[in-house]
């Protein structure tokens, strides 16, 4: 591993969209209907898209020896940096909006934040990964806005995916190793903590309107995935979000992580299943073209 | 005597008319100047340079384009060393998409994204019912609803016509506004 902070960062989002768009895949063919295999399987194209480009980006960049299939196939799964959210199997319909709908609006934070980046071949990248990322957020929002306001299964599935996910979704903005190098050097021109806590007051705000801002104060596990024999160790069993408050009407977060450690590589127990199935084409015919 | 510039704008020509007949292949009508992909051609005395802009990050046809612009280029002009590549700056909008090639992509069934006023909307809520402001390619109505803002290739929405019946698609819109 390269000592510059920039391939932490541009490893962190790119195996978000690569991991991300790998469990999109999976719906294609078995969506619920017809337009909904199309636009996983496009949202999926896309995502795989970013992570392609910022590979290439890190390699042209000088960070890695390895080529865009060697990062994308050819790593182990404790180097791969995504969060652990974007790992989740899908689950149901209802998991698999309330994911999305968290992940795609977390993306279009850090997104943002990054085209103004000082690192302007990456906030040349950003910028165009920004135009097609639109799309996913609208998919996610109209999802989102019908299973919130439809019959009582899909609100009740959607309100379970979102209590499931949120807590791995806050992690999506776990601190960067060396980040505070990023910071003063203007590649990430906003620091976690405070992307995270614009994500959180608009989602915060958004769950309100929908009447699921209990999801907010209702928590599975608190703790830090751990590389131990088993792979994954949850923390305790709470009830409340960890870092998560509500301060003068706004939701912001004050320390504390569920299902963190995917920035420095520990995953949990669904990653490696995925990482043979994705890698395995890769790992069986070492060099194989398309 | 044929000064340097001189040379150099006709060979500058010939690529250009060499890209003009590069057809994208998955919309066979719309040449790669009509999508308005070609942001460069930079030539020197022994070599030609060409910048390409990606439609969609993800479109599958992206590699196949980039070979038949360098192929065609080469035959072009044969005594130059030719490298056409992607670049990320400036981002690809469908404003870029000239009246030519919102003609072709008519006559290929597909409705064109349009520019400002005339630009396909994709609403917010996309499965909402209501107009998408796409007009019919068939028979020209704009009583339309979208479907899904998703379709068979990462540039295409998915339409439905009321007047005449008949489903259709669009190209999709990518704007910075």
């Amino acid at each position: 591993m390269n000592g510059d902070p920039r391939l932490a960062l541009v490893l962190s989002v790119a195996d978000d969209e690569l991991v991300i768009g790998h469990r999109h895949s999976e719906w294609t063919g078995w969506a619920p209907h017809i337009e909904e295999d199309l636009a996983f399987s496009s949202i999926a194209q896309d995502e795989m898209a970013h992570a392609r480009l910022l590979y290439g980006l890190a390699r042209a960049a000088g960070l890695t020896d390895r080529d865009e299939d060697a990062l994308a196939l050819g790593r182990e799964p404790a180097e791969y940096h995504n969060a652990v959210l974007c790992e989740r199997p899908n689950g149901d319909w209802g998991y698999s909006v309330a994911r999305q709908y968290l992940y795609d609006t977390a993306d279009s934070v850090r997104l943002e934040a990054l085209a103004s980046s000082s690192w302007r071949e990456l906030a040349d990248v950003v910028n165009v990964m920004r135009l097609e990322e639109t799309y996913h957020v609208d998919h996610a929002r109209t999802w989102f806005s019908r299973l919130a306001g439809g019959p009582v299964t899909g609100r009740q599935r959607l309100a379970d995916g979102l209590s499931k996910a949120i807590g791995e979704a806050v992690a999506v903005f776990e601190p960067l190793p060396d980040e505070s190098k990023l910071i003063s050097d203007g590649v990430l021109p906003r620091s976690s903590e405070d992307l995270l806590n614009e994500w959180l007051g608009a989602v915060g705000k958004e769950l309100e309107a929908a009447s699921l801002d209990f999801v907010l104060e209702r928590h599975g596990s608190v703790g830090e995935m751990v590389p131990t024999g088993s792979g994954e160790v949850r923390g305790e069993e709470v009830f409340s979000p960890p870092g998560v408050n509500r301060r003068d009407g706004v939701w912001i977060h004050e320390g504390g992580f569920a299902g963190a450690g995917g920035r420095r590589g520990r995953h949990s127990d669904d990653f490696v299943p995925m990482w043979e199935e994705m890698t395995m084409l890769y790992r069986t015919h070492p060099g194989a073209r398309w | 005597m044929v000064s340097r510039v001189e040379v150099a704008s006709d060979v500058e020509r010939r690529v250009w008319d060499a890209l003009a007949g590069v057809h994208d292949p998955e919309i066979p009508p719309c040449t790669i100047t009509d999508l308005g992909i070609v942001e460069r051609v930079h030539v020197t005395t022994d070599a030609v340079e060409v910048d390409l802009l990606p439609t969609f990050s993800g479109c599958p046809a992206l590699d196949v384009i980039r070979e038949d612009a360098e192929s065609a280029v080469r035959r072009a002009v044969p005594e130059h060393d030719v490298r056409v590549r992607f670049v990320y700056s400036p981002p690809w909008t469908s404003d870029r998409i000239t009246a030519n090639g919102q003609e072709a992509l008519r006559s290929h069934g597909l409705t064109p994204p349009g520019q400002g006023a005339t630009r396909v909307v994709i609403p917010l809520a996309s499965l909402a019912p209501g107009t998408t402001g796409a007009t019919c390619p068939f028979c020209g109505s704009s009583d339309t609803v979208l479907e899904s803002a998703f379709g068979p290739t990462l540039c295409r929405s998915t339409h439905f016509c009321r007047s005449c019946r008949n489903p259709f698609e669009a190209f999709k819109p990518k704007t910075l506004a």
